[in-house]
């Protein structure tokens, strides 16, 4: 799967992260509880604007409180909106509380953060590694045979760890993309299908799960924000489940913090961070030799949570895509494009009408049928431009502007054209006596400026709905005057 | 998320200027002194800080040592976050703190500690060598160069992914050099020092997005300099260079609080500087000093052809070979005379501006110190300190 390029992290600068409002709304109990763990300090403080993150470091080492008007003599006058703004979300994460005298740090975040970039403590939250004898130390039940042999297996290489993540990656996607044109691609675990229906991505169809707009619309954003997307719908499920939030969302910022290619003991996960190993290795965030198995890794998905790097290599495992763009559009609205990744024909697909198929290369066109298969399924013109832009190839870069304007045009027409008709409840009145009394209730309608259209020849016109006692009282009060 | 910056750290390991640094400074009312461990522990607490900002943020050490035989061995390369594969220290990971934080910590305090034995063992002589500040300056920015222009970065690296599994980032957005000066100014090393503000003001990028509109189209884009005096006299080569690349320089008050000051100042990208201010000089010290004899002087003498300064009328410029007429060199020796000693005298007043009614036509006279805020056309304003302001006079006239 390509990745997002520079387009995607420049619009990053702006937007915030999904995760940050999904943590404004807990409470500031459950807040402080997860900044107990440096990891999520660490974690947390990566998610930030570039903005609050220099805010909170010029706080951090202050053993008092600084008064609000000291800090706000550093901000350039022009800037102080968005100093507020930060001041507001980091007051909103319970990190900087509030307050029109003194500002300090919260203690927990102060201290916890200290220690993540300190290092020492104990509180064990960048994950226990597993170490050679270090297990059987701590755990050693002579039974667990397996567990013993376990142990003497060396890491998982980085390229085994890779492509397990793409593979359970792109069979979610390949299971989204496949369910809506009929074929039947492998089916992930019941636990994914689960999470997909809930979060509204794919609905049940006849006892089938059929892929929704949102859906169509999830296929065509980075693998980054899908990622979360998903995690996001993740957490509320926790929550429905009565798992303890402040253990889900710290294994996760474990995760991100953890080291490729290390494995890790599961010994001193809580109860509900190992029920969450069988989903997270479901996702491809966690790489188990097996289920049984006492020791984990963690993939490449899951160390970049916190980035905004690519987050699954491209040049690995079988069904590999190209390294960069590989889209080639031309004026005559032909594609090329340059993939043999199944996944990336089928989200081609989605939006174009496929001619040929060659080992590295698929040939297509947008046509109008196709671009309105996609708009029907929910997908809007800007997220195919969006699309065709970010994994463009590298000689369409030359171009200025990168994609043919007649074909950006024509998407967009396209989009226009579905909003062709548009209804609007109301009244045709007809059958007037004479052409003066129709010309006297057309001018009053015009007056009251309710007209929609009229025919003179017929000695019809239709009046919106709102004017229709107006329009019908007027008429009364005639005829009764006419008796 | 934003995009990463590269920050690049030189170092002055300077170990008898430590050793007066970590001496309790009995003049001052606090006592703030700070010895190397102290330093280096409030270093690499800000270090983490610029690492743990963003995940792609990329970090450079180099460490500028006195005194070796060969200036090649005076600046060692401590630590790379993208080279940390080759010559990884191995790290016992503990589940207490970030493994890339350790691995940063303990490479680093190693590869010190290596270099100031070696130092210790080596040099027995005692030779009054100063630091290699501007070979690391110059090293720096070849490193800068190297991981933020090269345009195959991306293709090269994917392959070789490095030991967290990260290949480093290719678009770096704002390059930023910080540099820990502990020694005082050295005149010898003007020239090179000026070349290295030049080359950072004027490093271009290959810009890929730039390809929309023109292939090869090159952006310019400046490194920034920042500088930081923690022990001793403030430094006039060091305020230049910030000035001209736009970065902040800093004469620490406090010592002890060192950490405090790093984080508020030389944390922050260029972007949020425009937001959140950081302190910036009042006064820039703007002197040059002269290729005769490496003086830093207030009134200079600058040869109209190469720009060369000296501080006496010379019959030859010693760069460009050019012959002044006598008549020119003995008029300016009879003027440099008293504009000396009125310079002399006025030393002790910052504002030793000429005085109005001397006849100036072939002097350059700078007052000793400049005020910050520079009129826009100002030579200092125009970026460069020598070649604008040998630009706004010709002291000698060629014989021709």
């Amino acid at each position: 799967m390509p990745v997002a390029v520079a387009q995607d992290e420049t619009k990053d600068v702006k937007k915030e992260h999904v995760l940050l409002p999904f943590l404004q709304t807990q409470s500031q109990n459950t807040l402080t509880r997860l900044y107990q763990r440096p990891s999520s300090c660490l974690s947390i403080f990566r998610l930030l604007s570039a903005l609050e993150r220099q805010i909170i470091m010029n706080l951090l080492w202050l053993e008092s409180a600084i008064s609000v008007s000291t800090m706000a003599a550093w901000v350039v006058r022009e800037a102080r909106p968005l100093y507020d703004n930060a001041l507001a979300t980091l007051a909103r994460l319970h990190i900087l509380p509030q307050s029109t005298v003194k500002l300090a740090l919260n203690p927990t975040f102060k201290t916890s953060f200290r220690q993540a970039l300190t290092g020492g403590g104990t509180s064990s939250s960048f994950g226990v590694p597993a170490g050679e004898g270090h297990d059987k130390a701590q755990d050693g039940i002579p039974t667990d045979r397996d567990g013993r042999k376990d142990d003497k297996r060396n890491a998982p290489s980085l390229n085994t760890l890779d492509s397990y993540a793409i593979e359970r990656w792109e069979t979610i996607l390949h299971y989204m993309v496949g369910s809506g044109n009929g074929r039947r691609p492998p089916e992930p675990s019941p636990g994914v299908r689960f999470l997909l229906k809930t979060s509204g991505l794919m609905n049940e169809f006849h006892g089938s799960l059929q892929i929704s707009s949102t859906g169509f619309q999830f296929l065509l954003h980075s693998p980054h924000e899908q990622l979360w997307h998903l995690l996001l719908q993740y957490l509320h499920l926790a929550e429905q489940r009565r798992m303890d939030l402040v253990d889900v969302l710290s294994f996760l910022f474990m995760l991100s913090t953890m080291e490729l290619g290390r494995e890790y003991t599961v010994a001193n996960l809580t109860k509900t961070q190992s029920a969450m190993l069988e989903d997270l290795r479901d996702y491809g965030l966690i790489w188990q030799r097996k289920q049984s198995s006492r020791r984990f890794s963690p993939t490449r998905l899951s160390t970049t949570l916190t980035s905004c790097s690519p987050s699954l290599p491209n040049a690995t495992g079988t069904s590999s895509g190209p390294q960069e763009g590989f889209i080639v559009l031309e004026t005559n609205y032909r594609i090329y494009a340059y993939t043999d990744n199944p996944l990336q024909t089928a989200v081609l697909g989605l939006f174009a009408s496929l001619k040929c198929r060659f080992p590295n290369l698929v040939i297509g066109s947008i046509t109008r049928e196709s671009v309105k298969k996609a708009l029907s399924n929910g997908i809007t013109a800007d997220q195919i431009i969006a699309y065709l832009i970010t994994h463009a190839h590298p000689n369409m870069r030359k171009n200025n502007p990168m994609l043919p304007v007649t074909v950006q045009d024509q998407i967009r027409l396209w989009e226009l054209e579905k909003n062709r008709l548009k209804s609007q409840e109301g009244y045709l009145y007809t059958a007037f006596a004479s052409q003066a009394d129709y010309e006297l209730v057309l001018n009053y309608a015009k007056e009251l400026d309710v007209v929609l259209w009229e025919n003179a020849a017929k000695r019809c016109f239709f009046g919106s709905a709102e004017g229709h006692s107006n329009i019908k009282g007027f008429i009364e009060r005639r005829t009764m005057g006419q008796k | 998320m934003s995009s990463s910056s590269h920050l690049s750290v030189v170092l002055d390991l300077s170990p008898s200027q430590w050793h007066l640094s970590s001496l309790s400074d009995t003049t001052s009312s606090p006592p703030c002194s700070l010895s190397l461990p102290a330093f280096l522990s409030q270093l690499i607490v800000f270090l983490n800080a610029h690492m743990a900002s963003q995940h792609e943020n990329s970090l450079a050490v180099f460490g500028a040592f006195p005194g070796k035989r060969h200036v090649c061995d005076s600046l060692v390369m401590l630590y790379a976050s993208s080279d940390a594969v080759e010559h990884a220290t191995p790290i016992t990971v503990d589940a207490n703190s970030y493994p890339p934080f350790k691995l940063l910590d303990t490479s680093l305090v190693q590869a010190i500690a290596a270099e100031l034995d070696a130092l210790s063992t080596s040099h027995a002589d005692p030779s009054p060598l100063a630091p290699a500040l501007v070979g690391a300056l110059t090293k720096a920015l070849c490193y800068v160069n190297r991981v933020s222009f090269s345009p195959s970065s991306t293709t090269t690296t994917t392959a070789q992914p490095s030991r967290d599994g990260q290949s480093p980032q290719s678009d770096v957005t704002d390059p930023r050099i910080l540099i820990l000066s502990v020694s005082p100014d050295l005149s010898t090393s003007y020239i090179p020092i000026m070349n290295a503000i030049f080359s950072a003001q004027k490093l271009v990028r290959y810009d890929p997005l730039s390809l929309l509109t023109l292939i090869f189209q090159l952006h310019p884009q400046k490194v920034t300099i920042d500088a930081c005096q923690i022990y001793g006299a403030e430094t006039v080569f060091l305020q230049q260079a910030a000035h001209l690349t736009g970065g902040s320089y800093l004469h620490l008050e406090r010592r002890d609080a060192l950490l405090q000051y790093l984080l508020m100042t030389f944390l922050s990208p260029p972007s949020i500087r425009k937001v959140l201010a950081v302190p910036t000089q009042d006064r820039i010290d703007f002197r040059a000093a002269c290729f005769c004899h490496k003086n830093i002087v207030d009134i200079g003498f600058v040869c109209s052809v190469c720009l060369s300064i000296f501080c006496k009328p010379v019959p030859v410029c010693s760069t460009c070979r050019t012959k002044f007429p006598y008549k020119t060199v003995q008029r300016l020796k009879a003027l440099g005379a008293p504009m000396a000693a009125n310079a002399e005298s006025a030393r002790p007043s910052p504002s030793a501006t000429p005085q109005p009614g001397t006849p100036l036509p072939d002097v350059i006279s700078r007052s000793r110190t400049t005020s910050g805020v520079l009129p826009p056309g100002h030579p200092a304003r125009n970026g460069g300190g020598l070649p604008s302001m040998a630009r706004s006079a010709s002291a000698f006239n060629p014989s021709s």
